[in-house]
């Protein structure tokens, strides 16, 4: 069968976002507004006709299987196909080790009897912390077109030094793959790759055969030295995010239109899961200036360059400042608070002042009273 | 059962393409979401709904009626059109016709008792309530009433209830009414009953085919029990465009009792995945409600702002309602409006205006632009005045 099937990772792994995975894995920490961050893969590979999603997860995914559910927010509840949640405790018995997959390949050769029912020819495979909207079907089609074995989306934009990067030959051939290095240079992995079917299973069952588990060392670098891999670079908006820093930064990235017309472009639009909350609300006595604003707000305090998510309200005399406040939100009157994260249902109390910085935001657990 | 082929001809430009129940309310919503919601909340998981009049967008606006909770296995939402059978064919001719058509639909489901529904009523109302009380009195038919102003009574179907608030009497729209309980047009019917006025009012060539004119009336003097069952809260008729004007307004003020915030008795929608609204450097929102997909650079005051809704640099937006995907562009001027969905008002042009600067107040409304209308960049619209998108001004006297 033709066309692409889609696989996400969303187990727990290291991460410096703190306080809010406390109670979630990284694809179901809440981002710009509306959404989850696993929204955005899900929406890019339901846009480009993936009618079969399986999701790997792992450890605190409580979070993610309430707001998966059965997939019909992103048309995957199908009678065929569809979502799959893939829980790593159904395939327990095929591990050595208790605890978190220590790579990828491990994640995905606890899934082999999966990864042999899919009916499609190829297999698009990503992160669910990667923030993008990309046409994934052009990237088929220069996997297709290059013949390569395998295609990894790339960026010249720079990151970390624990991120991987590519050096590529002028037809986009990856010559060379780095990480955990000194000074990065090349084209940064964004973690989404394509490959045919029948290549993921024979590689992930050779890895499996030889106690190999990741996909950077032992594919990337290992395999990439005979086979064809190619590299699709993308020069539109993408973040990973994997630090509270980040988080904080690529979120307010969004006040700005040019980031945020990226990002949300109306043909490829991003599937949320709630969408039945009344229209926001700004009292007489409220302001709001260079926000983003879910919709179930109620505003009667002063809000400049904050990102509010569904039923936050903010009572006269606030003041809330370059903040993010995740869905529930209640910051009590002439309470001051600038720079800060609050996870889910965190109340701030009257009269409170809560200041972070720009360049170390604080973030508040979920259902915290301050 | 709920009636929704209305035209909803005093909407004029807004059910140009549309039927009433489909015209979007609030910001979120549309008018049907209020019934269907109610409906769900009150624990009714079984819904005819009787369309008529241009109903594509309110059939694809319902579609398998998930938003609503009503995709059931058994039951859940069903689109009642007007149908041929071996006898031939008929519009539904009234609000009684339009029930006596679908009498095999009811039996399908085979209930006990059937509630009847308008699709033009901005309102939460708990149906379960309402039939409680239908079953306590061993009442044929439950009216809901409630109280209005003496002085408007006599726009009403009016009830005049004995002490245990019994129906004796019902007049339609009487010159002198003898009391101010005033139908909302909801009823509760013990289904067997109503089967047998129904068809004996079809028998009728004379009659209107209709709730307030023939059936209830017919009940009373039949000697059949009707209860009245009196509501309190917001309710509102949104017929007319000053009444759909009105109940926007009315969201944006706390003590109108129309509270959307309010989680308690949620009113759901279908609506498209947009980001959150975004609100500029520059603008100005004050006492008003915003939606997803919104995007505002300008000025926003006692207006209502549906998803998708753009309002540039420097424009001026006050008591206004902006249906979904709306523009007003930079530098325009919306005052006492109702901008229809995916209107369009050009740079610097100029729609409605305020009450007190009218010349002569008798010739002052709420302006209206159709769903789709472009007002080129500069050009005015004065207030009262209607547009439609092939801009043919509407000339018809506004009631």
């Amino acid at each position: 069968m033709k066309g692409m099937h889609g696989i996400i990772f969303s187990y727990e792994k290291r991460s410096g976002l703190r306080e809010l995975i406390e109670h979630r894995v990284h694809g179901s920490v809440p981002f710009a507004g509306n959404y989850r961050m696993v929204d955005f893969m899900l929406s890019n590979m339901v846009n480009a006709g993936v009618t079969d999603v399986g999701v790997i997860m792992h450890g605190k995914c409580q979070s993610m299987l309430d707001h998966l559910g059965s997939g019909k927010s992103w048309d995957l509840s199908r009678n065929h196909g569809g979502l799959t949640l893939l829980p790593a405790f159904a395939y327990a018995e095929r591990r050595e080790t208790a605890g978190q997959f220590r790579g990828k390949v491990e994640a995905l050769a606890c899934m082999l009897e999966y990864l042999r029912e899919i009916r499609q020819d190829y297999v698009v495979l990503s992160d669910s912390d990667l923030i993008i909207n990309i046409p994934l079907g052009d990237v088929l089609q220069a996997h297709i077109d290059s013949g390569a074995d395998l295609t990894a989306v790339c960026t010249a934009a720079p990151g970390e030094s624990h991120d991987t990067y590519f050096t590529l030959a002028p037809d986009g051939r990856i010559t060379d793959t780095v990480y955990d290095v000194y000074a990065p240079q090349g084209y940064r992995f964004l973690n989404l790759f394509i490959v045919s079917k029948e290549l993921l299973v024979e590689m992930v069952s050779d890895c499996a055969a030889h106690n190999q588990y990741s996909f950077r060392y032992n594919i990337l670098q290992e395999r990439g030295r005979t086979m064809k891999f190619y590299g699709y670079v993308w020069d539109g908006y993408a973040a990973r995010i994997d630090t509270l820093q980040n988080y904080y930064d690529r979120s307010m990235e969004l006040l700005d239109p040019a980031a945020r017309e990226a990002l949300f472009d109306p043909s490829r639009p991003i599937l949320a899961k709630e969408n039945d909350d009344a229209s926001s609300y700004v009292d007489p006595s409220g302001r709001c200036v260079n926000s983003l604003i879910a919709d179930g707000c109620d505003i009667q305090g002063n809000v400049e360059n904050c990102i509010l998510f569904r039923g936050v309200r903010v009572e006269k005399g606030a003041d809330v400042r370059n903040c993010i406040l995740f869905k529930g939100t209640v910051v009590h009157s002439d309470a001051v608070v600038h720079h800060v994260i609050t996870d889910k249902y965190v109340t701030i109390q009257p009269g409170c002042t809560l200041i972070g910085s720009g360049n170390y935001p604080l973030a508040i657990a979920r259902g915290s009273v301050v | 059962m709920l009636l929704a082929g209305g035209q909803g001809s005093r909407l004029y430009v807004l059910t140009g393409d549309m039927a009433k129940p489909a015209v979007p309310f609030g910001g979120t919503f549309r008018i049907i979401d209020f019934p269907l919601s109610n409906c769900t909340n009150s624990g009714i998981d079984t819904v005819g709904v009787l369309t008529q009049y241009r109903p594509l967008e309110l059939n694809s606006y319902i579609g398998n009626g998930q938003p609503w909770e009503l995709d059931r296995l058994d039951g859940g939402v069903h689109i009642l059109p007007p149908y041929q059978s071996a006898t031939g064919a008929s519009w539904f001719k009234g609000t009684a016709n339009a029930i006596y058509q679908n009498i095999g639909f009811v039996d399908l489901y085979d209930p006990e008792y059937v509630v009847i529904l308008s699709g033009d009523h901005i309102y939460k109302m708990d149906y379960s309530e309402m039939l409680r009380r239908h079953k306590e009195t061993d009442a044929a038919c439950t009216i809901s009433v409630m109280e209005v102003p003496w002085s408007e009574a006599s726009r009403f179907g009016i009830m005049s209830v004995d002490d245990a608030g019994m129906v004796t009497e019902f007049a339609e729209k009487p010159k002198e009414p003898k009391s101010n309980l005033a139908s909302m047009g909801i009823y509760v019917f013990t289904w067997a009953k109503l089967k047998a006025y129904l068809t004996a009012d079809e028998q009728n060539p004379v009659s209107d085919n209709d709730f307030g004119k023939n059936i209830i009336p017919n009940m009373l003097k039949g000697g059949e029990r009707l209860a009245a069952y009196e509501f309190e809260g917001y309710w509102k008729d949104v017929g007319t465009l000053d009444s759909l004007w009105d109940a926007n307004m009315d969201m944006l003020s706390p003590g109108s009792g129309l509270n959307l915030l309010d989680k308690k008795w949620p009113i759901y929608a279908r609506t498209p995945s947009c980001p959150p609204a975004f609100v500029g450097k520059f603008a100005d929102v004050g006492n008003s409600v915003v939606t997803k997909g919104c995007r505002v650079s300008g000025e926003v005051k006692n207006s209502v702002l549906s998803y998708n809704v753009t309002v540039g640099r420097g424009a001026h937006v006050a008591y206004s309602v902006l249906m979904p995907g709306a523009v007003v562009e930079d530098g325009a001027s919306v005052e006492y409006a109702i901008i229809g969905e995916g209107a369009v008002v050009g740079k610097g042009a100029r729609v409605g205006g305020v009450p007190e600067k009218a010349e002569n107040p008798d010739e002052w409304g709420v302006a209206v632009l159709g769903p789709h209308t472009v007002v080129a960049d500069g050009e005015t619209v004065a207030p009262k005045a209607m547009l439609d998108k092939t801009h043919q001004a509407h000339q018809e006297a506004r009631a």
